[in-house]
């Protein structure tokens, strides 16, 4: 290495093609955001007022992995010798992947859920990305989340999912695990989120202190900013304590790893089994941001505790809704961008674009990696990247279209040209 | 050959995070701001406290009144000046929530805390707790909340084990009130900030661009900025980094990228490596004073204190104002207080999860623990549980500050728990409370009627008269009218009051600031 201040280092690269948006476009968001009873909470009595049909298709569950997943760590192009030569320090060897084929296989941590892929439930699609990719955290996500590039959409695209399909009550559209709903769910549609199916109880109700009915009661006329969340929590107090009142153990057996993903996936489980109507859970699994220290693959290191940690609990989830459970559930994982294809200094990588997605459920043709692959070689990279082939939303399309019973995806990504991978069959 | 530097892994970013961004909007058209639960009723010094401090309580109220609002806001943005005992006591219980780089290094080496162990940013964050619900400096407590969001270091972190108390004490109150150019640049040579955002492992060989950007995109100009200017940012603070023996900061000129820069207007030949640092601080006076941050600024201390939509022409002035008194902060905030958007904005905004609770301590009186830090202690994580414990956003952007951020059902549940909590002193148990019970605390006599019991408790609590529909609802609690006799041995006056001071506090009225 001959560093010299124009050196072609991918940190050093010019980004070409990034768009960002400029200063007026975030001053917009940030003035909209708290409009005292704006249409999000307007929307929400509304459709509250509303009945719909009933729901038959797959529960969605969306697995955020924030901080940029490394997915040419999870899922490794280890037939491109452009590979270990960008990776020198932490690229997976050959002989430690399991599972996959001539061109792809998967990082030794994820050997939880290989089973899963030579079943056919577990599946990939590679050289994911958006068409306006960002390097920046914020950027990516707001973006990854809006999921509506050149429009002026303002809405998440989990919360048009839930308008499209009619939702009516909150537990179906639920972010677990956290008390804040991701950016994905913002806009008029009911939701809710939780940290815990437990947890979720008001302190101090009995059968002589109606303290839910009278907060009800409180907040009739407030604006709806505050009254709309006030009364969606009013409701799903009933519901939750009627899922606690019936108690619950996983299935088959199954064991969830220690921790917020494997409480969270558990929570979701017991909500599909519950048949409350769950069209979509979005479940958050954050610290991705592997500068430093992503490592080679040995217990101990950043990459390999993460997946280890993502695949017993996948391995788990699935265990517990057992096949025909499985059968009525779409998971898939999504994050913000991927990471540069060169190592950087200090063991880790830096943010860069293409990654990969993967799907779980009945309905995943699995076993294989989907989509077009681009190459690592030099001149094949975007700006020290792997370039995008696949856009993530055709794949998310693809799940509404042939598991959730959407015909038309147009109402939860505008702009999307359709593209089916073929990864999923049809309900 | 000295050992390695303890490489932790980026675990602070982004960690199990929810939404990014999560100022950015819903409504795809703006209405008006709706009505208040109750504006016409709160008097301007009610007003000003509910937004310049944790909540009004009754001294503060007096106080307030025998000042004014010009002289409130003097004795305010002279801090120093006022007396702050139950803060001092606290502190004193908290030795390493404001510790020297050096102090806590020290305590290690005296065997008393562990290496790398989070004690010393837990004691920051219990202390930043008590000193909302407790400290006489209010509006420097808010202000300094502000800033924590605005150049966040998330507390705890991983790296931040010796230098993330520092970086409260050394540089965010120690110019939170003073110019942000000043506050730009002590915050970019301090080993928390460098650390956080990893600027110390950017070298020459290696630039990591991850401060560079943030320091455009979020501490200064925003997204104005091209990708250009990130990689020649990233290339100019090579060299600004941490002496890992001793976690102090330090310039490496060893490791500087020399060669001229151009980000956004800022030109410098940096043709020497030892004048690398004189450079990089170049930088950051020009983008603390380029117009787009003085906007950003402006902007930002208007969701914070005035509405989630910012009346333009006072963020125009503000930041005209910013700029013409070189980046002084003291100036900008007199300046929005007692601006007519500020006065015409009353019950605009509506309190997060964590100035909820520490508004409930306040006005329910409740004090520090009498020895020992465990009641101010479980504050700490019961801000926590509602998603919000001080300083803790995983993210470099800080807390959202909107009503929409966080209107979750699941968040109201959560502040509705605690409300009870603390009214029924069932957790924390250890702090001091204003009476042996509550009902001595507020009805010095008791009402005659449920109605008045209501009303009683409402200007108290609140410091508005609730609807008759609501007062109804409250009586109805008890199955009684507001008409209904009240006698002193009633529930509602005794046992129960717990449950209805909760109510109160669960209703719109009390969200609403």
């Amino acid at each position: 290495m001959n560093p010299t201040p124009t050196c072609g280092c991918p940190e050093n690269t010019r980004v070409a093609g990034l768009t960002r948006r400029g200063l007026l476009g975030r001053a917009a968001a940030v003035g909209a955001a708290g409009t005292l009873g704006g249409l999000a909470a307007d929307g929400l009595a509304s459709s509250l007022a509303f009945a719909a049909a009933p729901y038959t298709g797959d529960t969605l569950v969306v697995l955020s992995l924030r901080g940029g997943f490394d997915g040419l760590s999870a899922v490794v192009p280890h037939g491109d010798p452009a590979y270990y030569q960008a990776r020198p320090g932490i690229g997976v060897p050959k002989a430690r992947l399991v599972g996959g084929d001539a061109m792809f296989g998967l990082h030794p941590a994820l050997a939880p859920v290989l089973p899963l892929w030579r079943g056919g439930q577990l599946g990939a699609v590679h050289a994911v990305g958006q068409p306006n990719p960002s390097r920046s955290h914020f950027a990516a996500m707001e973006e990854l989340e809006r999921a509506a590039a050149g429009t002026s959409v303002r809405t998440g695209w989990i919360d048009r999912m839930l308008g499209a399909a009619g939702a009516t009550s909150p537990f179906q559209g639920v972010a677990v695990g956290d008390s804040l709903a991701p950016r994905s769910m913002r806009g008029p549609a009911v939701d809710l989120s939780l940290r815990s199916i437990d947890g979720f109880q008001l302190a101090g109700e009995g059968a002589r202190r109606p303290m839910a009915a009278t907060v009800r009661a409180l907040y009739d006329g407030a604006p709806s900013v505050l009254a709309a969340p006030a009364t969606a929590a009013v409701d799903a107090l009933g519901t939750a304590a009627a899922l606690k009142a019936a108690g619950y153990t996983p299935a088959n057996g199954a064991v969830y790893p220690a921790g917020k993903l494997g409480a969270a996936l558990r929570d979701v489980a017991r909500l599909v089994k519950a048949q409350v109507g769950l069209m979509v859970a979005s479940v958050d699994f954050g610290d991705w941001d592997m500068h430093e220290g992503l490592g080679t693959p040995v217990a101990g290191q950043s990459m390999y505790d993460q997946l280890s940690t993502l695949a017993k609990a996948l391995a788990a989830f699935a265990a517990d809704l057992g096949p025909e459970g499985l059968g009525n559930v779409t998971l898939i994982t999504l994050s913000e961008f991927g990471r540069r294809v060169a190592e950087n200094g200090s063991r880790g990588a830096d943010h860069g674009h293409g990654n990969a997605m993967l799907l779980l459920g009945g309905g995943v043709r699995g076993g294989r990696v989907y989509g077009r692959w681009p190459g690592l070689a030099p001149a094949k990279l975007v700006a020290g990247d792997l370039a995008a082939t696949t856009d993530y939303r055709a794949v998310i399309a693809e799940v509404l279209a042939r598991r959730c019973g959407m015909a038309s995806p147009a109402a939860v990504f505008p702009s999307l040209a359709p593209a089916p991978l073929d990864a999923f069959t049809a309900r | 050959m000295v050992g390695p530097v303890p490489l932790t892994s980026r675990r602070h970013l982004l960690r199990g995070a929810a939404a990014a961004a999560t100022v950015a909007a819903v409504p795809a058209v703006l209405a008006a701001p709706a009505p208040a639960v109750a504006a016409a009723t709160v008097s301007p010094l009610h007003h000003l406290l509910r937004r310049a401090t944790y909540g009004p309580t009754p001294a503060s109220l007096a106080e307030a009144a025998t000042l004014g609002v010009g002289g409130w806001l003097d004795r305010q943005l002279n801090p120093s000046a006022i007396a702050d005992p139950v803060a001092d006591a606290l502190l004193a219980r908290l030795p390493l929530a404001q510790a020297s780089v050096a102090g806590v290094r020290a305590a290690v080496t005296a065997g008393t805390l562990k290496r790398y162990g989070w004690e010393a940013m837990y004691q920051l964050g219990v202390a930043t707790v008590g000193r909302a619900a407790w400290s006489n400096r209010q509006l420097l407590e808010a202000v300094v909340e502000f800033w924590s969001n605005h150049l966040c270091v998330t507390n705890p972190f991983d790296e931040g084990w010796d230098n993330r108390p520092d970086y409260d004490r050394a540089v965010i109150r120690r110019y939170a009130l003073g110019r942000y150019a000043d506050l730009l640049k002590a915050s970019a040579t301090h080993p928390a900030m460098l650390s956080y955002l990893d600027n110390r492992h950017s070298t020459k060989y290696k630039p990591n661009e991850n401060y560079a950007r943030e320091l455009l995109e979020l501490h200064t100009v925003g997204t104005i900025h091209t990708e250009a200017d990130v990689v020649q940012a990233a290339r100019l603070l090579t060299g600004l980094t941490v002496d890992w023996k001793t976690g102090a900061f330090q310039y490496d000129a060893a490791t500087h990228a020399t060669g001229a820069v151009k980000i956004l207007g800022y030109r410098h030949a940096n043709a020497t490596a030892a004048g690398g640092r004189a450079a990089a601080l170049g930088l950051l006076d020009y983008l603390a004073r380029h117009p787009a941050t003085a906007r950003r600024i402006a902007e930002k201390l208007c969701v914070r204190f005035v509405s989630d939509t910012p009346p333009p022409a006072l963020v125009d002035r503000l930041a005209a104002l910013y700029l013409a008194r070189d980046t002084a902060i003291a100036p900008v905030l007199r300046a929005l207080f007692t601006s007519a958007e500020f006065a015409a904005s009353a019950g605009a905004k509506v309190r997060g999860p964590y100035e909820d609770m520490i508004a409930t301590v306040r006005t329910l009186g409740l004090g520090l623990d009498a020895a020992g830090v465990e009641g101010v202690r479980a504050l700490y994580w019961m801000a926590e549980s509602v998603g919000q414990a001080p300083l803790a956003w995983g993210q470099p952007d800080g807390y959202p500050d909107t009503a929409a951020a966080w209107a979750a059902p699941a968040g109201l549940l959560g502040r509705w728990n605690n409300h009870l909590n603390l009214a029924a002193g069932w957790w924390p148990e250890e702090l001091v409370r204003p009476a042996a019970s509550l009902t001595a605390a507020l009805l010095p006599t008791v009402p005659a009627t449920y109605g008045e019991l209501v009303d009683t408790l409402t200007d108290r609590l609140v410091g508005v008269r609730f609807a008759d529909s609501h007062r109804a609802a409250l009586a109805g609690f008890f199955g009684k009218q507001p008409a209904s006799t009240l006698r002193t041995t009633d529930g509602a006056a005794n046992g129960a009051l717990p449950y209805l001071v909760a109510l109160i506090l669960d209703s719109p009225y009390f969200a609403e600031r």
